[in-house]
């Protein structure tokens, strides 16, 4: 049958009714007007005419059908129909919708973060054939940190594996932006990254080895700063005082990494060509075709392992270079918690899913009758079965809608979660991502929409079993709620566990009232650290103001091997290896950390005098317990320095780990590096105060990163507190859903028993029993389940093992409570409908039918 | 005896073949099968116009409003060329059906 023809009558199907309806009243005028010519009188030819044509709604309906797309028609009419159920009993389908739209947002928000970062890592093309070779050296518990040159310069060798080799190092710049100073986020590359990254520029061109002081703009830079304009090229930035020419322009969809604002091109000193000297470039290679990321691992390994470790330096070192995809390199810690949250977020729409499933039956029981008399009138049991799955994917469909909002607040929170991790800036919702919660939410109504669907069919087939039939679904339903929300309600109590047992760690200084910033230090301006230590100790809101380099959780720390003056390193001995601070003398007072022994430093510590440091307590126990290490000597950064004093331990890159030994140095005497870290305890934000001293002190510096002491710990915290709460939330949720599901599910089985359960009463039945076969009933379900949530939440501890702290995996007092919690709350959510039932008077219960 | 029930399939038939005399509007149709068939065939309204529309959408007739001999507006169906050969097609199996049942009824 054509097709647009029926689309076109369905179309036009206003003007086709009144056509037939003309046609027939014309047909009937005719047959009566022949009645009359025959001999009738006119009212007896109209009763003839009217009987012989029958029904006319019948037909009329009949021809109504050829002309409409009739299972369109059918399920417009379903659609309608599922629609004025669902307003009739708001309260039922708001919860179905509700349920559904957490579910289904909670997983399409994960889902958007699994694609920017797993998937498809921040949109580089054919992110597959991209690795990153990393160096680990186990004896100084590195790993994953980046390559000095030579690893870099062996790793472009290997032509036969890589198709391409790059280096990039991170770079700040000041650059003058309309007579301001302005920090900017760069990184020197090779000349080969973007060919590694296979981008062809938006403009202009990429490096070429020949480039020197060249520079690449970012498109959002480019955009912001030169309003996209094409004349850029040749021009000159000025990057800390010195003009760099504008050779290229990256394309938008390139933002790796995401922070980067401009690329400059990248010199290697002859003099940096040392192993494990100035490690400080990430290199990332193309895989040539044909090999595999594996392939290209055992291809470096075998050079590493071919190296005379003697000779370089790095015997017994546990020295290598790690080679794995790009998308470890983008995701790093965030992958298992990422699948654990996605897991978390299924468990809980499958919760949800089962508990409208559950309600949707109980409404089909009260709507038997409607479907006995529906069917007595010639409905197909296809078509009832359609309308019940059209009703579900009605409120699939809107609790999707929903969920996709949920998800879009939910993204929208994402990006701003406080994460060392910068990726998660770019998670965005795509057409895709919503294209996939949508389907989710129809595949949920689907899901859902079969359980009554099957009970219907099995009753129509088998009516007469009716009530012998097993139970088979309430036992299933309420194992599978009881071992989604045991396993979650486990995992996120181990999770949870850990982070208060992190959160209570001190780290070994007061974190409150303390802001912090940094500074790169001008050029050719000896006199500014003073100038600005002078400025900040003038202004009446410091309390009490340092400089540092590095500073606390900044993600920054210095580490060195050390050596100790007149002692052989052993072997056993506690491995030579700590961090340094450079600060000023305030540095103690500022953090207050107190001093246990021995002088601070001080303002005659200069340039000139002779080196001098303090070594923290971890120091001091593990290298000198039985003697008093002032007046020893030890050397990390510069030279030989006497220790003059010693001060508590600090814990500064995360509160988990034990400290590291911690050598402090006078800035005043390791003037080395370009970047300053301002220290200021004030009760008033610090923040205007630390601009103004910076610019009072030299008017072309930038001030960047400024944040308060306590936002940094929260940074290092993030990861684990965002995963815990939002396992909690998941968790949470899927609990109640599961005690809500179980109740409605109980207290529908005793409402459909009632007759039952008053029969057996009525037969000396003690309500005890009555009692004890429900809730044993529920019970006992609820075992299984707790057993198969043990076993998930087993099987889930091997993605949390690296989140736990210091609590073992499979800590019995927390899974034994999370049990217990949850048969408590199984038991209360048996035990009302239960109670209900052992309450039923018989006599009652046997009038009700 | 009563009028019998019409075979399944061939009132298509039978209308198609009335419009081959020329257009007629759905009264005229059905007063000619009755005709035509002495009476025996009565072609229920309730069947008819269904079957119409069917005919209109599978473009075996056409239909437009026209007037009656007695000054009436009414819709006025016509066999299409597709109409005819389907019509064709139709009679030749049809008569190769009622020679089929012939033989088995006058077999034994």
């Amino acid at each position: 049958m054509k097709l647009w023809n029926r689309v076109r009558r369905w179309r036009g199907r206003r003007a086709a009714e009144s056509e037939l309806a003309e046609e027939i009243r014309l047909h009937r005028q005719m047959l009566e007007e022949k009645f009359i010519a025959e001999g009738m009188s006119r009212d007896e030819a109209r009763t003839v005419a009217a009987r012989e044509f029958g029904n006319t709604t019948a037909f009329v309906e009949e021809s109504r059908e050829q002309w409409n797309l009739q299972w369109l028609a059918g399920a417009v009419k379903d659609l309608r129909f599922a629609w004025r159920l669902a307003r009739r009993q708001p309260l039922l389908s708001a919860a179905a919708i509700l349920t559904i739209a957490f579910g289904v947002g909670a997983n399409t928000a994960i889902v958007s973060v699994l694609e920017t970062v797993l998937l498809n890592p921040v949109g580089l093309r054919d992110a597959n054939r991209l690795v990153v070779a990393r160096v680990r050296i186990d004896k100084i518990q590195f790993r994953h940190v980046q390559a000095s040159a030579v690893e870099f310069r062996e790793i472009q060798g290997m032509t036969d594996a890589f198709s391409a080799v790059a280096a990039e190092e991170g770079h700040y710049w000041t650059a003058q932006v309309g007579g301001e100073p302005v920090r900017l986020i760069g990184r020197s590359v090779s000349p080969d990254y973007f060919r590694v990254f296979g981008v062809n520029p938006e403009l202009g061109r990429f490096f070429t080895p020949e480039d020197r002081e060249s520079v690449v703009l970012s498109h959002s830079y480019w955009v912001a700063q030169f309003g996209g304009d094409h004349s850029v090229i040749g021009r000159a930035l000025i990057l800390d005082g010195r003009a760099y020419r504008i050779v290229g322009v990256a394309p938008a969809d390139f933002r790796f990494p995401p922070a980067a604002r401009i690329w400059t091109s990248l010199y290697l000193d002859p003099g940096r060509f040392r192993r494990g000297y100035n490690m400080n470039l990430w290199v990332f290679a193309r895989l040539r075709n044909g090999v595999s990321v594996a392939r290209a691992a055992d291809r470096v390994n075998r050079y590493i392992g071919g190296l005379d470790m003697k000779a370089e330096g790095y015997e017994g070192f546990g020295y290598g270079v790690e080679v794995d995809p790009i998308s470890d390199f983008v995701v790093g810690d965030l992958r298992r918690p990422l699948w654990i949250l996605w897991a978390a977020a299924l468990v809980v729409l499958l919760t949800g899913c089962a508990n409208v499933a559950g309600l949707l039956l109980t409404r089909a029981a009260g709507r038997r009758r409607e479907m006995a008399i529906r069917i007595s009138i010639g409905a197909s049991r296809l078509r009832i079965v359609r309308q019940l799955l059209v009703e579900s994917l009605l409120l699939g469909a809107l609790g999707g809608l929903a969920g996709l909002l949920l998800a879009d607040v939910g993204v929208k929170l994402i990006t701003r979660l406080p994460l060392e991790s910068q990726w998660l800036n770019l998670v965005k919702l795509d057409a895709r991502i919503l294209a996939y919660g949508f389907v989710l939410a129809l595949v949920s109504g689907l899901f859902f929409g079969l359980a009554p669907a099957l009970q219907l069919l099995r009753e129509s087939q088998a009516s007469a079993l009716v009530r012998s039939r097993p139970r088979w679904f309430q036992d299933v339903f309420v194992a599978a709620e009881v071992a989604g929300a045991f396993a979650l309600v486990a995992t996120t109590a181990l999770l949870l566990r850990s982070l208060w047992a992190v959160e209570s760690v001190r780290p070994g200084f007061d974190a409150s009232n303390l802001t912090t910033a940094f500074v790169l230090k001008p050029n050719n301006d000896p006199g500014f650290p003073d100038r600005l230590r002078a400025a900040l100790e003038a202004s009446p809101a410091v309390e009490s103001a340092a400089l540092a380099k590095p500073t606390p959780f900044a993600g920054a720390e210095l580490t060195s091997t050390f050596n100790i003056r007149y002692r052989e390193h052993r072997a056993g001995d506690p491995e030579w290896h700590g961090e340094a601070y450079m600060v000023t003398p305030e540095y103690l007072h500022t953090m207050r950390i107190p001093l246990l022994h021995g002088r601070n430093l001080a303002d005659s510590d200069t340039a000139n005098a002779p080196l001098v440091c303090l070594i923290d307590a971890k120091l001091a126990q593990t290298f000198f317990p039985n003697e008093d290490p002032i007046g020893k000597e030890i050397e990390m950064y510069r030279d030989w320095a006497r220790i003059v004093g010693v001060v508590g331990t600090v814990r500064g890159s995360t509160l988990e780990e034990g400290s590291r030994p911690i050598v402090y140095y006078s800035l005043a005497q390791t003037p080395f590096f370009p970047d300053i870290g301002i220290v200021v305890r004030s009760r008033v934000p610090a923040g205007p105060v630390i601009r103004e001293a910076v610019r009072h002190a030299n008017a072309s510096v930038a001030v960047y990163d400024m944040a308060s002491m306590e936002e940094r710990i929260a940074e290092s915290l993030g990861l684990r507190r965002v995963l815990a709460w939002l396992l909690a939330i998941f968790g949470g949720i899927s609990l109640l859903l599961a005690v809500v599901g179980i109740y409605a599910v109980v207290a529908h089985i005793v409402g459909e028993r009632t007759t039952e359960i008053g029969i057996r009463m009525a037969l000396g039945a003690k309500p005890r029993q009555i009692l004890a076969s429900f809730a044993g009933q529920g019970l006992r379900a609820g075992a299984v389940g707790l057993a198969c949530g043990y076993l998930a939440a087993a099987w889930a501890q091997r993605w949390i093992a690296s989140m736990l702290y210091q609590i073992r995996p499979f800590d019995a007092a927390t899974f034994v409570s999370a049990g217990v919690g949850v048969l408590m709350l199984l038991l209360a959510a048996v035990w009302w409908p239960a109670r209900r039932a052992s309450r039923i008077d018989p006599q009652q219960a046997l009038h009700y039918e | 005896m009563e009028a019998p029930e019409l075979l399944p399939g061939t009132l298509d038939m039978l209308v198609l073949k009335t419009l081959t005399r020329g257009p007629n509007h759905g009264y005229g149709i059905a007063q000619h099968i009755r005709r035509v068939s002495r009476e025996a065939l009565r072609i229920g309204e309730g069947s008819l116009y269904p079957a119409l529309q069917r005919l209109l959408l599978k473009e075996w007739v056409s239909a437009q409003w026209d007037m009656t001999e007695t000054n009436r507006k009414a819709r006025f169906y016509r066999i299409t060329a597709v109409g005819r050969r389907q019509l064709a097609s139709e009679v030749k199996s049809f008569n190769f059906m009622v020679a089929a049942i012939g033989h088995v009824m006058e077999s034994s």
